[in-house]
């Protein structure tokens, strides 16, 4: 599903975040991407996502070339990919199922199916109860909860996590990675950066370590 | 097809609500387009009847034929059948002596007209056209002075053809006026639409992350645009049919003048009616356009950076000043 073959990541400035990576990672795969802050990690969710474009190298998502991916292409990509921030990147100026519906509404989608879609998978994230408050009102677990409901919406192939469970304490963490556990036996394709250990733990699958811009496979 | 009209509908109902949203704001936007629209219209509006005015008034130019003094006889019939053709309304043979009787009775013209041996003064005709126009006026002027015997002829018109100079200069600045308002009108909705992209900042960088097309993040700006120029050429229509009420009561003043007025009032206002509230709306809709291009495109880069990284910074940017 996803190909890095040779990926350098240079920013302006001469800065390397990546340096020359190679890996694969198969279509349902449930992959965790550790290493301290500053090796890379964001910027390999980002390139995936085609918000930064490869230095050198080639990467391809689902079949299709991200170096060559013209600019009118990029949404239709990330339509596929369901994103999950660290920070939520949640509108606080409409309420939660505004917030979910909002990639439904990009996509064209009829507004009463929408809905539907969205009251469903807000229940699957545990805030149907919540479905009129402002995202302001909600805890910080919370929040990441309706960010990856509004990751989810669309039912992507692929979701990509950038911290998820960076600013919860224990027991959200815990919440978070039953979640994702879920949509990975449904057959999504997980991609999650993040140094919880326990979070690793509690999931299993395959860990990938960045140091420095490189990549090493490490067992779980 | 249906997936486009709901995307339109959706940018539609966005963009009411974001303008109801805001009252004051769009109120005064709307204001100041209206006020940019209206002058440079309504100054165009009564340039036209003044020209109009100026065309049908009972001008009375006249044509003073000078006879050669040395024209024959049949020369000066000819002179005088020419002027009984049927675009002279009237012609009045004034001979030399007459003439010099009244120059005589210029006061300060009467020693020097004493001490004359001979009448210099030519015979005349003093010819008042039908026509009114400055050019078939200038046009018969000159085919007369073309006639066998006629030394020469004066168009007596300077006041006609001061006002047609002073329309002409108005105008002129009209339609300079009118290119000043139209940037205005640009710049006044360009500012609005600017705010409104800055405030939604974040929605227009959220829905980039997860798919937005720039077509569906342009489209609730451009719509925004004609709405508010929609909206400020709304109250201009209502001042049209005003105005052209107005005018249709009758004045003991001026009746020629408030008639026409009226007229034309009407006219502009039944002819144009569905259109020219497309300028304003364009007008409206371009700015949205550009500022959607400008803030899009140079913040989606930056947009996962650090904080404190400038986002309106675009890579090409940073590099330079490093």
């Amino acid at each position: 599903m996803i190909s890095f073959n040779q990926v350098t990541k240079r920013y302006p400035g001469g800065h390397e975040a990546l340096t020359g990576v190679s890996l694969t990672i198969e279509k349902g795969e449930l992959v965790f991407l550790t290493g301290h802050s500053g090796a890379g990690k964001s910027t390999l969710l980002k390139l995936i996502a085609a918000i930064e474009r490869p230095t050198s190298g080639v990467l391809s998502v689902s079949g299709q070339n991200i170096n060559r991916l013209s600019h009118r292409a990029v949404p239709y990509l990330r339509r596929n990919i369901g994103l999950v921030f660290q920070d939520h990147k949640l509108l606080f100026d409409r309420n939660v199922i505004e917030n979910v519906v909002l990639p439904l509404d990009i996509a064209g989608l009829n507004r009463r199916e929408s809905l539907k879609r969205a009251r469903a998978v807000i229940d699957k994230v545990g805030l149907l109860n919540r479905e009129k408050a402002n995202p302001i009102s909600l805890s910080g677990g919370e929040q990441q909860r309706l960010c990856i409901a509004r990751a989810l919406v669309n039912r992507p192939a692929l979701l990509l996590a950038d911290e998820p469970t960076g600013n919860l304490d224990a027991g959200y963490a815990a919440d978070i990675m039953a979640m994702f556990r879920d949509f990975h036996q449904v057959g999504t394709t997980l991609l999650i950066a993040t140094h919880d250990d326990r979070a690793i733990a509690a999931l299993g699958g395959r860990i990938l370590h960045l140091d420095h811009g490189k990549v090493e496979e490490m067992s779980a | 097809m249906i997936g486009w009209l709901r995307h339109q509908m959706h940018a539609l109902t966005s963009s009411l609500r974001r303008l109801s949203a805001q009252p004051v704001a769009t109120l005064l936007t709307a204001l100041a387009m209206g006020v940019a629209i209206s002058l440079p219209s309504g100054l165009y509006l009564m340039l036209g009847n003044l020209d109009r005015l100026a065309g049908e008034l009972p001008a009375q130019p006249e044509i003073s034929v000078f006879l050669d003094t040395a024209a024959s006889m049949t020369q000066k019939r000819a002179i005088a059948a020419r002027l009984k053709q049927a675009d002279i309304a009237d012609a009045r043979f004034t001979p030399k002596e007459e003439a010099l009787a009244a120059l005589s009775m210029e006061q300060d013209l009467a020693g020097i007209t004493a001490g004359l041996t001979e009448n210099p003064l030519p015979d005349a005709w003093i010819v008042r056209p039908r026509a009114t126009s400055q050019e078939d006026l200038a046009k018969l002027s000159d085919e007369l002075a073309k006639l066998q015997g006629v030394a020469e002829t004066h168009l007596d018109s300077q006041w006609a053809e001061r006002l047609q100079v002073a329309l002409a200069i108005g105008h002129t600045s009209v339609w300079l006026l009118a290119g000043l308002f139209a940037i205005a009108l640009v710049a006044i909705s360009g500012n609005a639409i600017r705010a409104q992209v800055l405030s939604r900042r974040d929605e227009i960088l959220v829905s980039r992350l997860i798919g937005a097309t720039d077509r569906h993040i342009r489209r609730p700006f451009l719509y925004l645009g004609a709405l508010q120029g929609l909206l400020a050429a709304s109250p201009l229509a209502a001042c049209w049919r005003w105005q052209a009420g107005c005018c249709t009561r009758p004045s003991r003043i001026w009746p020629v003048c408030t008639g026409r007025l009226s007229s034309s009032c009407r006219q502009l206002h039944s002819k144009s009616q569905p259109y020219w509230a497309l300028p304003p709306c364009l007008a409206g809709s371009v700015p949205g356009y550009r500022w959607r291009a400008r803030s899009v495109r140079s913040r989606h880069p930056a947009d996962f950076r650090e904080k404190g990284t400038l986002p309106w910074l675009s890579t090409h940017r940073l590099r330079v000043l490093k």
